[in-house]
């Protein structure tokens, strides 16, 4: 069924160095390498394709971050690290979701992966954290804040997106964005 | 932004603190190193003077990190999100989801645990095959020899049935030619003989013969069917008594070994057999009887077995059809005891006071001459 597949699995290495590079082919390769494994899993464990596209995506994630941060030792096959995440995590949202949990069905070797799951937790919720703060911020501020520091547009671009008649004044609009963002995000 | 511009504001910051927006903008510029080295300085001076303005910095650098983690992350999303896109998901999941075939679901789901069980199970299967091969062989004998017993047992009372049926039938089938049915041996020489009890039961008239071809009548004093033993006594006027019995009942047991014989009437004639105590017990362990090696036909039966000395040993009784040339013989012991349920006085002269029997010393030929008067053949009627 995946023949295809299979045939452009990228050897760890690879998608190590890949990752490290900012490689979107390696990405490509690492998804689709993969996914059918999740997606079995996910699906023989009371899940659907939805959960599987969250769960492995929060599993790539995972692995990017930790391979970013320079702390990620192949000691195992990556299929089976990719494997023992997206476990864990599945997991840890059937119990939430007081869901049956009680016979997992494994199709792979199963490594212990409880921290780096924990610590991508508490890195999700930042994540989760600043959505939140952006989506209070409001119109044009979001968009402002969004353009300057997520797609990396020039003052002056925004400055004519939004038509602002100097750089200053739209330097100084996104400052006052900037503050009322820290202040939602820092809010307790 | 002016150079100008800049230092004014450092200057009204450090004793207002009034504009936050552009002491945000100066701290933003100086994280991301857009100050010049002079600018720099001054705005690290502030933030030594000032703790305010230090924490704000410390604070925006956090949150610029944050917000760059969170820009890598939704980044990273939105490319998988583009990739997933590409996937055929639907197409997986339906290959991937549960198989409504319970069977197939437990197969994709042990898949590697069944062949590793499989193998096992075959390694297992090899072992123990190979280990039943090595010790099959001692259990079958022990499986057989009690097949064996088992076999001896049926064809034993076969036999002893047989014998019943054809005595029982005897009347019919050869009514004036009289038919032996075994052999007995005189236990007196007032006419007393001993013979199994298996060769008279069921008879209606009883007739013994002698080596010279003389019948004479007899009936049946005793019968012991614990020790298939019966005694006879010729009742027979023409019936002259006989000189002193040649051989004397052995009181001990005879060791395994010894060398026997016996005389019997499995035909028209005596035959003699000749062999030698095999086993201490008989049938199935019995241990009323010996074991002998000695072929014996049927007829044989109630004949008398002696030792070289002329030493009564035992009563042949039967023999094991699957075994060649063994038979059984109940132990003189027992020959002793049934004697003693016949007065001692009718008996006459004792068989056991004989220190030394007449047969002691002779050739086997001239122990049969002096022997065959005292064995006679037992015809059922």
């Amino acid at each position: 069924m995946n023949n295809s597949l299979k045939s452009s699995v990228p050897t760890d290495r690879e998608v190590i160095l890949g990752i490290l590079n900012n490689s979107e082919d390696t990405l490509n390769k690492l998804y689709k390498a993969y996914f059918a494994m999740v997606l079995q899993f996910i699906l023989n464990n009371n899940g659907d394709e939805d959960d599987a596209k969250d769960v492995y995506q929060e599993a790539i994630i995972i692995l990017y971050n930790k391979i970013k941060e320079g702390n990620f030792e192949l000691s195992s096959k990556l299929k089976t690290y990719i494997y023992s995440v997206c476990r864990r995590i599945w997991l840890k949202k059937l119990t939430q979701n007081s869901r049956k949990a009680g016979n997992i069905t494994d199709y792979e070797d199963v490594l212990v992966v409880e921290d780096d799951v924990e610590h991508h937790e508490e890195r999700d919720l930042q994540f989760v954290k600043m959505q939140h703060a952006l989506e209070h911020l409001g119109e044009p501020c979001k968009t402002i804040i969004q353009d300057f520091y997520i797609h990396n547009l020039s003052m002056q671009d925004i400055c004519e997106k939004f038509g602002y008649t100097n750089t200053d004044n739209a330097k100084t609009q996104k400052y006052k964005c900037l503050q009322r963002l820290k202040k939602i995000f820092f809010q307790p | 932004m002016p150079a100008t511009f800049k230092e004014n504001i450092f200057s009204t910051i450090i004793i207002e603190m009034r504009n936050d927006l552009e002491l945000d903008a100066i701290i933003e510029d100086y994280l991301l190193g857009k100050l010049t080295p002079q600018e720099t300085e001054a705005f690290e001076q502030l933030r030594t003077k000032d703790a305010t303005v230090d924490h704000k910095v410390v604070s925006h650098k956090v949150f610029l990190h944050k917000m760059e983690q969170y820009a890598e992350q939704l980044h990273l999303r939105e490319q998988m999100d583009k990739i997933h896109s590409e996937l055929d998901v639907d197409a997986l999941a339906a290959t991937l989801k549960p198989h409504p075939s319970k069977i197939v679901q437990l197969w994709r789901k042990h898949k590697s645990a069944i062949a590793v069980a499989a193998s096992f199970i075959v390694l297992s299967l090899v072992s123990i095959y190979s280990i039943q091969h090595n010790s099959q062989q001692a259990e079958k004998v022990i499986q057989l020899s009690y097949q064996v017993n088992n076999a001896i047992k049926t064809q034993n009372t076969l036999i002893r049935d047989i014998r019943k049926t054809a005595n029982s039938s005897l009347p019919n089938k050869a009514a004036n030619q009289g038919r032996y049915g075994g052999t007995g041996f005189a236990i007196s020489t007032n006419g007393y003989i001993l013979t199994n009890l298996h060769v008279i039961n069921g008879a209606d008239s009883l007739y013994v013969q002698n080596s010279k071809g003389e019948s004479f009548k007899v009936k049946a004093v005793y019968t012991d069917s614990q020790y298939d033993m019966a005694i006879l006594k010729i009742s027979d006027r023409n019936f002259s008594n006989l000189s002193s019995l040649p051989y004397t009942i052995k009181r001990n047991s005879s060791s395994i070994g010894e060398n026997v014989y016996t005389l019997g009437y499995p035909k028209d004639d005596a035959v003699l057999g000749e062999g030698y105590v095999s086993s201490k017990n008989g049938f199935v362990g019995d241990t009323t009887q010996y074991q002998v090696a000695i072929s014996v036909n049927p007829g044989n039966s109630g004949g008398p077995l002696l030792d070289n000395n002329g030493n009564l040993v035992g009563v042949i009784s039967g023999k094991p059809d699957q075994t060649e040339g063994a038979a059984f013989a109940i132990k003189s012991k027992y020959i002793l005891e049934a004697m003693r349920a016949i007065p001692q006085d009718s008996l006459g002269q004792k068989l056991v006071s004989n220190k030394k029997s007449l047969l002691s010393g002779l050739k086997r030929t001239k122990q049969i001459e002096k022997l065959q008067d005292y064995v006679f053949m037992i015809k059922v009627y």
